[in-house]
């Protein structure tokens, strides 16, 4: 029996030297160069986070389609969405990994493109010349190539019950004094007009330091503030938390407790006013409450600051190591086409828009107002954590939530904000 | 007479909030998205419906992933135990050199936090190309049970009278009979309780299938029941359906080795 007890030591040992040795270089070691010493396969996999019932069934559809069309056949692996945000580095490190995935434009992606992991598809985008400049910049790397294929977008908004609205006597306002107005209203019904989910979802905050910060300082500034070359301590964003301040008393106190999803209920049962949430909230929406739910822009603050606003945009990255570039390129390229981005906007939930702008949305009077407030903008963000990472987002949600319960402490929050993000950048 | 009902209303009370969130999963399961929606996850139901259970059994594909679970865990839970007593039965019945230091070896594995070894695991499994199967998750389930069963079970063989084993070598019995004719029949009791423990454990883990199982459909049930939950959106009927039918395993196993739960938590805790 000693022999067991000595395996299990070397064994652990051994995992040791050999996780290290995985670690440290990387996947150069284990990587077969693109596209040389495997044949094509023909088959080229998908791996999708889009778990839900039925965003996985327009993906099921989506892919169906494609296998009919010929060439190669596209395997869909649908993986929970949790799963799916953690093992993704997993994934694409390892030394077979799945060829195509599902996510996000921006800096999310180019991280990946900066490790070196994902496929050069410019041949791609040679068949997307009418995608708008902003959807371009987003798909490029810091390294100045196409890595990524958006395909649909979303947008931000204060959503709100047009029935309560009317009721409460109150129209949807323009400008930061209207608001503030629109809030005294509200609140002098006895409602708590901004409704707000951050038990469990406490990255929902981040939408309104976004909104503040494009509004108040401009998309550029919120950018580079993103990226790391600014500094949470300057007064610039201090001044975001003093407008913030101003409308503090008139967010829903229970709040705090509950997730988003059940700020929904509570918007949609006239518990709350007004909810800044993104369009995917509509998906936790009884199908008779949506004919009921109106946005309107988050309000505009200074005039003199072009306007911004936030659209997430969704899409597919390739794995450098795919078996198959030109199967994969080939994919990538149907999925660009208005087409296919009709099949999946139709099947799904129907508040995404195409990224191709011949690409047609829902034919809904809350998607038109949506899609034009977004073509009208003169400048797209996309979210907090799109625009930084997933590393950076955990640091604004425990600054934010801290603001929100103890608003006088803003320089001490601001102070460790700026310590634990640079922390992050230079990791 | 008094203190009794108190006692009993009290005892009442508590096991009632010990039971309130099962049972409330239980409402969940039966009240349709509208409702959920509309009134809340907290509010009273205004729907009763089956048809979450349908939708978790079809769309998320719980048979499938039940299928998987039990693969993994019925293979896994008679490995894993099997080699443990024989590890135990010669660590307890033979003085081997060395062995209080094996047997604490074994338990310091155990005490590693499962989540430094996620990234090595995965490297490793995918190097020796089992990545994304059910054979490795069998194994990684049996490696990390080995040191804490062989541990109890050590304690348990430990204090079968020596004159048994002594009877048996007299009849001309050797190591291999003396396990499988005498030891073994007599540490069944400790076999139940740790065979039910970790049934439960391998059937409810979450952390080692998704990180060597990458393919939807060889995922076992717990992280199938992840993939219920949207992206941002979850339909909490269904997942609250889900869990309920994921359960039934479990449960049935806790029902059937019930008596022998208690009595094997406290093996090996008693000298």
């Amino acid at each position: 029996m000693t022999g067991l007890a000595a395996d299990r030591r070397t064994f652990l040992k051994g995992l040791g030297v050999l996780g290290a040795a995985t670690l440290v270089p990387g996947c150069a070691t284990s990587t077969k160069s693109p596209g040389s010493g495997s044949a094509p396969t023909g088959q080229v996999s998908l791996q999708s986070n889009l778990s839900s019932e039925q965003a996985k069934a327009a993906m099921e559809k989506l892919v169906a389609t494609y296998n009919k069309t010929g060439g190669s056949q596209v395997k869909l692996n649908t993986v929970a969405a949790e799963i799916f945000r953690t093992q993704l580095p997993t994934y694409l490190t390892s030394s077979n990994p799945p060829d195509v995935y599902t996510w996000y434009a921006g800096s999310v992606a180019d991280s990946y493109a900066k490790k070196d992991l994902l496929l050069d598809v410019s041949s791609v985008w040679d068949s997307m010349g009418n995608y708008s400049k902003a959807m371009q910049t987003l798909s490029t790397s810091s390294a100045g190539q196409k890595i990524f294929v958006p395909t649909s977008y979303y947008w931000w908004g204060m959503f709100y019950r047009k029935s309560n609205f009317a009721k409460w006597g109150v129209t949807p306002p323009k400008t930061w004094a209207e608001f503030v107005a629109v809030c005294k209203t509200i609140q002098s019904k006895g409602i708590p007009p901004i409704g707000i989910g951050l038990g469990d979802t406490p990255w929902v905050a981040s939408a309104w330091f976004d909104y503040l910060n494009i509004r108040i300082n401009g998309a550029p500034f919120h950018r580079q503030l993103l990226a790391g070359q600014g500094d949470f301590t300057d007064p610039k964003v201090k001044a975001v938390f003093t407008k913030w301040r101003e409308v503090l008393p008139y967010f829903d106190p229970k709040g705090k407790s509950f997730p988003f999803q059940e700020a929904t209920s509570a918007l949609l049962a006239g518990k709350t006013g007004m909810f800044l949430i993104g369009t995917f909230f509509a998906d936790s929406a009884p199908k008779d409450a949506l004919d009921d739910i109106d946005f309107f822009q988050f309000p505009i603050i200074d005039p003199a600051v072009p306007v911004a606003e936030e659209a997430p945009t969704d899409g597919y990255f390739a794995s450098k190591k795919a078996a198959d570039p030109d199967g994969v390129k080939k994919f990538l390229t149907w999925l660009a086409t208005p087409e296919a981005q009709n099949i999946y906007v139709q099947s799904s939930s129907g508040t995404a828009i195409p990224a191709n702008p011949d690409g047609k949305s829902a034919d809904t009077a809350l998607v038109k107002k949506g899609k034009a407030m977004i073509e009208g903008a003169a400048e797209l963000t996309q979210f907090f954590n799109r625009d930084s990472s997933d590393a950076l987002q955990p640091t604004a949600d425990a600054a934010l939530t801290k603001f929100l319960d103890k608003p006088d402490q803003i320089d001490q929050i601001l102070k460790t904000w700026q310590t634990a993000a640079q922390k992050v950048f230079k990791a | 007479m008094i203190r009794r009902v108190g006692y009993h209303v009290a005892m009442s009370v508590v096991s009632f909030l010990w039971v309130a969130p099962i049972l409330w999963v239980i409402v969940i399961s039966f009240r349709s998205f509208d409702d959920v929606a509309a009134n809340g996850l907290g509010s009273l139901p205004h729907s009763f419906t089956f048809s979450t259970y349908k939708s978790a059994w079809e769309d998320a594909d719980e048979f499938r992933a039940l299928i998987n679970s039990l693969l993994v865990t019925i293979p896994a839970v008679l490995l894993s135990l099997g080699l443990a007593s024989i590890a135990a039965y010669g660590l307890a019945r033979y003085n081997l050199p060395f062995r209080r230091t094996i047997l604490l070896l074994m338990l310091m594995g155990n005490l590693l936090p499962p989540q430094i070894l996620l990234i090595p695991i995965s490297r490793f499994v995918e190097l020796i190309g089992y990545y994304d199967t059910l054979i490795a998750l069998i194994a990684v389930h049996v490696g990390f049970g080995l040191g804490f069963y062989t541990f109890v079970l050590h304690g348990f063989m430990r204090d079968l009278p020596r004159e048994i084993q002594e009877a048996a070598t007299i009849d001309g019995a050797g190591p291999g009979k003396i396990y499988s004719a005498v030891i073994l029949p007599l540490t069944r009791p400790a076999l139940a309780a740790l065979g039910a423990l970790s049934f439960t454990w391998i059937f409810n883990d979450l952390l080692w299938s998704i990180t060597v199982i990458r393919s939807g459909e060889k995922m076992p049930v717990t992280p199938a029941l992840l993939g219920l939950q949207g992206l941002f959106v979850s339909s909490w009927n269904v997942i609250a359906a889900g869990t309920v039918i994921a359960a039934v395993p479990t449960v049935a196993v806790f029902l059937r080795f019930q008596k022998h739960f208690v009595g094997g938590l406290a093996i090996g805790a008693v000298k």
